[in-house]
């Protein structure tokens, strides 16, 4: 206890050292938060593409390049439906880059009365009833002008707006829902989806369905929340190991940064360390001090890192011009995460650097002069 | 609280080729207080460091009561139960306090934090800084951190105290209340102190002087008879 009480005093009486060398281990968790923020935004907005309920499933064509290149036959449907513990399937067309003033903006192609369009809650007017009609979310509607009786227009199409509808979701309320046929005639899919949204019965668990629909679909891949649904693409995914090998670099760079700091105090405080060993401090108990120092280092450099990390996510989003798709997610695991990260950087890159210090030699304390 | 009795025989300290210290062997009584002296190189500095288990010998033994220190396996255990060092340049640590800085041997001793500070401050007092335990050593003169570092060493209640050239970076008005310093505490507690210096002054307040000169003691002490089992 006396040891980490004199550690932090000695850290508060050299605040300049103390502020550098937490802010190269800042810099390495603020690094770690904004891609695991983003990672996990891209992840949660993947998840909600199509508004899955907890006991629904999406169906996509495996190793499709992504979520909306997907393409299944509508002949599934029916062998679907007779797939026990299903107790709905319904296919849906996704399209993309078809709203010329707002190309981010998703079209759903889907049949009215289905489980899936039943969900929508309507602010105003109510679902579409006929091929030349279209249902629009409510930040679509906003940023385009667009209401009841208005036209929106897809492709080359030109609908009738029955209805705006709200669920906050930001993927739905930026899109607008087209009857299925009309979707495929855009899409050139006849008799294809992109994908099958499945409903299951109340008996069914999730992880069951998902073991059966695998065994008898093996060209299908089920998803059932965020994670999964990323994993729909390969360019998605592939997004997700680029973050995942940017964080284990960061770390890496985090680690190094804090053990080369700590060695560099080390050696510019060999005199120091070599007059405790000289008054009777054992190697353990200089060792000791010198990992003190490196965690409580660290843990401040963590609490910057983390302020950091929540502004550079969104800095990181926007620098790449995607806010309409992704809103960085920084949870408190994630904080917790990278506090855990600190902590660790602390204890591992002050080992060897401890090591070191618990080494020095005494006798050079007494030779200099 | 008395003082260790000293014990080298044979004493060998080579670095690669160069041989330091060649078949030193002398002894000092407990309660002594010794000058060692010689010029700069001559040694003085390893026979401290050998001593005080900084360093080992290459050859011989050297015995502090009945501890053998050439073949420890735990010198830190020995120089903070048994041993105060003094060196020519203070080495207080900056960023502690004067008090902090005195309490480094109870610490590492584990020592309660009410005695500590006790002691701390009763040391403090000793030498005559006892209104300065929460300055930093950057606030205090050269006597004064030498004066410091000199109730560092004696945190431990030592039965050895070594200096190395503990007045050599300080003025004759500093260095006089240094010597005084330990002339007093081998008064008071009957410890032994060992002390290498330039400084003839020193001779004429100690028991008597040990003379090196190229890693040979070329003046053994009158105590130089002590053989081992004398010792044990």
């Amino acid at each position: 206890m006396t040891t980490v009480i004199q550690t932090l005093a000695a850290l508060r009486r050299r605040p300049m050292r103390t502020f550098l060398t937490a802010l190269g281990t800042a810099l390495g968790i603020a690094t770690i938060v904004a891609l695991l923020a983003v990672a996990g935004g891209a992840q949660q907005s993947a998840g909600k593409f199509l508004n899955l309920g907890t006991s629904d499933l999406g169906l996509f064509q495996k190793d499709a390049a992504d979520p909306t290149t997907s393409v299944l036959p509508l002949s599934m449907v029916p062998q679907l439906r007779r797939t026990p513990g299903i107790a709905a399937a319904t296919p849906l067309v996704l399209l993309v880059e078809q709203i010329k003033k707002s190309p981010a903006a998703i079209v759903f192609g889907a049949n009215p009365g289905t489980f899936v369009t039943d969900r929508y809650v309507f602010t105003h007017g109510h679902m579409f009833r006929d091929p030349h009609q279209a249902v629009i979310g409510s930040d679509l509607a906003a940023s385009l002008h667009v209401g009841i009786g208005g036209t929106l227009t897809v492709g080359r199409r030109h609908f009738q707006v029955t209805g705006v509808y709200h669920i906050g979701v930001a993927e739905q309320d930026e899109g607008a829902v087209i009857p299925l046929g009309a979707a495929q005639a855009i899409s050139s899919k006849i008799d294809e989806a992109t994908t099958i949204a499945v409903s299951l019965s109340s008996t069914t668990s999730r992880r069951a369905a998902v073991r059966t629909l695998g065994h008898r679909f093996p060209g299908l891949l089920v998803i059932g929340d965020g994670v999964p649904a990323l994993r729909a693409g390969v360019n998605a995914e592939l997004l997700s190991n680029i973050a995942l090998v940017l964080a284990v670099i960061a770390l890496l760079i985090g680690g190094i940064g804090v053990m080369n700091t700590m060695l560099m105090a080390v050696i510019e405080r060999r005199s120091e360390f070599a007059l405790l060993s000289a008054v009777g401090w054992s190697g353990p108990q200089i060792a000791a001090r010198v990992i003190v120092e490196g965690v409580a280092t660290t843990i401040l450099g963590a609490a910057i890192g983390l302020l950091l990390g929540v502004v550079g996510a969104h800095l990181l989003v926007s620098v790449l011009g995607a806010q309409e798709f992704v809103t960085p997610d920084v949870t408190a695991w994630d904080l917790g995460r990278a506090l855990l990260v600190g902590v660790l950087l602390g204890v591992l890159g002050g080992l060897y650097p401890a090591w070191r210090a618990a080494r020095v030699s005494p006798a050079q304390v007494l030779a200099q002069r | 609280m008395s003082g260790a009795r000293i014990l080298l025989e044979h004493v060998n300290r080579a670095h690669g080729a160069a041989q330091i210290l060649h078949d030193v062997s002398f002894g000092v009584e407990p309660g002594e207080l010794v000058a060692l002296t010689g010029p700069s190189g001559s040694g003085k500095t390893t026979l401290l460091q050998l001593i005080g288990s900084l360093d080992t010998p290459t050859s011989g033994s050297i015995y502090v009561d009945d501890i053998p220190v050439h073949t420890l396996k735990h010198p830190a255990k020995f120089r903070r139960d048994v041993v105060g060092f003094v060196f020519q340049l203070h080495h207080l640590l900056p960023s502690l306090t004067v008090q902090e800085n005195v309490e480094l041997t109870m610490v590492a001793a584990r020592v309660s934090r009410r005695e500590r500070h006790a002691r701390a401050q009763e040391l403090l007092d000793e030498v005559g800084l006892g209104g300065r335990s929460r300055a930093l050593p950057s606030d205090l003169s050269g006597g004064e951190r030498q004066r410091v570092a000199v109730a560092r060493a004696l945190a431990g209640r030592p039965r050895l105290i070594l200096a190395d050239e503990p007045t050599g970076s300080l003025d004759s008005v500093a260095s006089a209340r240094i010597w005084a310093l330990l002339a007093g505490l081998r008064e008071r507690h009957g410890t032994t102190i060992l002390v290498a210096s330039h400084d003839p002054s020193l001779l004429e307040q100690s028991d008597r002087g040990i003379a090196i000169a190229d890693g040979r003691v070329s003046v053994p002490a009158n105590s130089g008879q002590l053989d081992r089992e004398e010792v044990a």
